[in-house]
């Protein structure tokens, strides 16, 4: 198991926007968390990566308490939105500063940056640029690069498809899949996009208002289920 | 068309987020405006007996001739450095219904509303009402009114203009500043003085008032180039920013402090690539120029170093407790970034801890050049750089973990009091009056120069003892870490 989450709250003023009784991740699986704005999910996910105090409860990487430790910075990579990347850097400083940070050289970014060429499709490396510069969905694609290349056991992407164009959103998935069956990654993706999501994970947690209204394995009628869910 | 323009401005400045945080803020701002446009007027009401009491064997007629076109070189200087380009403001426009000419109409008429187009009509109309109607005649003072006013629209729309074509053309402002440079040290060099030549103009004005409306031709001239110019290229993307390859560097020498040092060529990035960093560095930089205020060869000869020490530790400081002051809010875009990757929190302390340091010995180096005045000032130069680096930083950064206010780093810093909270102003107090508590038992008793090696000693203690306070700040840091990131993600 390398999330646990239990009897998590989150309260603003009277307002609960998180609040999830118990919540395991186990290693190796593709989560995909579902839900309208404002179901929480952004919070639930700040609050995994230690950025937002919890009103209640506990969150444990791996046993250990994220808000105690930063044992879980080492194998956790996240990319949740633009506030993550450091816009005033040219993408492969940016590369190499989040590299520098995990012990690699730059060789191996070069390496790992290989197989992102397809991804990238030519728009993101030597282009003169600072990150601020970038289209939002090239912003998107270098921060999801930028969160795999760290390595991780556990994976934080908060709406990846968003922004992202058909063919890219098409390799997103096809690379998720690829490093799940690598290496034994957890992935936790929030979308709103019903098709990719039950593509490409085999879990699927469906939030409202802060809470866990089902939490189910993958099948072939998921789709069709939440999506009479969500034409509610 | 122009009266709703106008009207969104009017609405967007009232209802912009980085309006400046506080009420008190405000109060305070506004004070100061008032201040300095009641001492404009009533320096403007009293010109006539104050040039007298100033320059007593000159006519006063030729020291305030003179004066003018001095005015407008200095106007016109400071209007390129600080005058921003009303552009963006234009982009919901372009799209819509809108001919171009009213747009540029209204990007020419809100460039009138600066403090540069109000400034001169308190300081140098009053003795134009006064003065010269008393001894020239209402249609002389009433010319040099049109003549002031054309110079003001003619430098408005100049400095505009220059400014627009640099956009295009980056080569165009350091040319144009080494001009004005070349100007100026012919003027300090008596080779010509823009007095003098004031004084002639004006005096011609004087006799033949209708030679005034030459001002306003040029004026008008400039109004209509910079017009034409927008016209045709009333492009957002042309007129606000240039498009230079950015290339990736690194700085080995930081490479030696392993990840503190990555860390602190990250933030050098940060000020180098930033509008608003950048210009509160080298605002900073300018600041080197105070010791030839306070450096006084006769209190040094009386070893009187009060107001010295005070200058010292401002100036060898000062970028400390200037870009100190709103730390960590630069970070605060991608500060949840910082966060959750794998940075270790006494790492990013260290790190700031080491860009202070760089920083203030960068400065002290270059003001050792004070050291041909006299050896004394590098006694007291030294004792501070040793005061803020040891004690000075730990202030900054305790101070820095109470500060949750985000600093938007692509604004200019120039009267930009976004981010501005309650953690600024204070933060003063202790910084220039703790050298004092150390420094003043000592002075008073007489002993300056114990107290100088105290001051050091001090400094250099708190040096020694680093880890200590690294440790201490990393308490404090998470302490209020969620609250800081909070206040980061809302942009204030």
């Amino acid at each position: 198991m390398i999330l646990e989450i239990s009897n998590l709250k989150k309260i603003y003023g009277d307002r609960t926007v998180v609040h999830i009784e118990s919540l395991e991740i186990n290693s190796g699986e593709t989560v995909g968390i579902v839900g309208n704005n404002g179901a929480g999910k952004t919070t639930m996910f700040r609050m995994v990566l230690d950025l937002i105090r919890p009103s209640e409860g506990e969150i444990r990487s791996k046993g250990e308490l994220v808000d105690r430790h930063d044992g879980w910075k080492d194998y956790t990579a996240s990319y949740l939105d633009e506030g993550f990347l450091i816009d005033y850097l040219t993408a492969e400083e940016y590369f190499m500063f989040i590299a520098g940070l995990h012990q690699m050289t730059a060789a191996d970014v070069t390496d790992f940056l290989l197989q992102f060429e397809d991804f990238f499709n030519g728009e993101i490396m030597k282009k003169g640029k600072y990150i601020r510069d970038f289209s939002k969905g090239n912003q998107n694609k270098i921060g999801i690069a930028a969160a795999l290349m760290q390595n991780p056991e556990l994976l934080i992407l908060d709406e990846p498809f968003a922004n992202l164009d058909p063919t890219t959103q098409i390799r997103l998935k096809t690379l998720i899949r690829s490093l799940k069956a690598e290496r034994k990654m957890s992935t936790l993706i929030s979308s709103h996009d019903l098709n990719h999501v039950t593509d490409v994970c085999d879990r699927i947690i469906l939030m409202e208002k802060g809470l866990v209204i089902k939490d189910i394995r993958k099948t072939e009628n998921t789709l069709s289920e939440l999506e009479a869910y969500f034409a509610e | 068309m122009l009266s709703t323009f106008l009207d969104h401005q009017w609405k967007a400045f009232w209802r912009s987020k980085n309006k400046g945080g506080t009420i008190a803020t405000q109060l305070l701002i506004g004070f100061i405006v008032l201040y300095l446009l009641g001492v404009a007027f009533f320096l403007g009401i009293g010109l006539e007996g104050f040039i007298a009491q100033v320059f007593p064997k000159k006519d006063v007629f030729e020291v305030y001739n003179g004066f003018i076109l001095y005015y407008f070189a200095i106007d016109f200087m400071m209007r390129i450095q600080l005058q921003d380009l009303p552009t963006l403001a234009i982009v919901p426009y372009l799209h819509l219904k809108i001919p171009k000419r009213k747009i540029v109409n209204f990007l020419n008429v809100s460039a009138l509303f600066s403090a540069f187009n109000v400034l001169p009509l308190f300081l140098l109309l009053p003795f134009c009402a006064t003065a010269i109607s008393e001894i020239s005649g209402p249609l002389a003072s009433v010319m040099y009114v049109i003549a002031i006013f054309s110079l003001m629209i003619f430098n408005n729309y100049a400095a505009l203009y220059i400014k627009r074509l640099s956009i295009q053309n980056l080569k165009l402002v350091p040319i144009v500043l080494l001009i004005i440079v070349g100007f100026g040290l012919l003027e300090y060099f008596k080779v010509f003085s823009i007095a003098a030549i004031s004084n002639t103009v004006f005096s011609f004005v004087a006799d033949h008032p209708f030679s005034a409306l030459g001002f306003t031709i040029i004026a008008v001239l400039m109004f209509i180039a910079n017009s034409r110019y927008l016209r045709s290229n009333l492009y957002v993307e042309e007129l606000s920013s240039n498009k230079v390859e950015k290339a990736s560097t690194d700085y080995p020498f930081l490479d030696r402090f392993g990840k503190v040092g990555t860390l602190v060529a990250l933030e050098i990035k940060l000020i180098l690539r930033n509008k608003r960093s950048r210009s509160a560095v080298t605002m900073s930089s300018l600041l080197l120029f105070y010791g030839f205020l306070f450096y006084k060869k006769e209190a040094l000869d009386k070893d009187q170093f009060n107001l010295m020490v005070f200058a010292a530790v401002f100036m060898t400081g000062n970028t400390i407790s200037i870009y100190g002051q709103f730390m960590f809010g630069w970070q605060a875009a991608h500060f949840d970034g910082l966060m959750a990757n794998k940075i270790d929190i006494k790492d990013f302390i260290r790190a700031k801890f080491l860009l202070f340091t760089l920083f203030s010995t960068l400065i002290t180096l270059l003001t050792c050049l004070y050291g041909f005045i006299s050896w004394k000032i590098l006694l007291i130069q030294f004792a501070a750089y040793f005061y803020n680096i040891g004690i000075g930083t730990i202030i900054v950064l305790f101070f820095a973990t109470r500060n949750c206010k985000a600093i938007d780093v692509s604004k200019s810093a120039t009267f930009n009091y976004q981010g501005v909270g309650a953690s600024q102003w204070i933060l003063g107090i202790p910084y220039f009056l703790c050298p004092f508590l150390i420094f003043l038992p000592f002075s008073l008793s007489g002993h300056p120069y114990p107290g100088l090696l105290a001051l050091g000693l001090c400094g250099l203690a708190a040096f020694l003892t680093r880890g200590f306070w690294v440790d201490f700040l990393v308490k404090e840091f998470y302490k209020r870490k969620y609250k800081i990131a909070a206040g980061f993600r809302e942009k204030s």
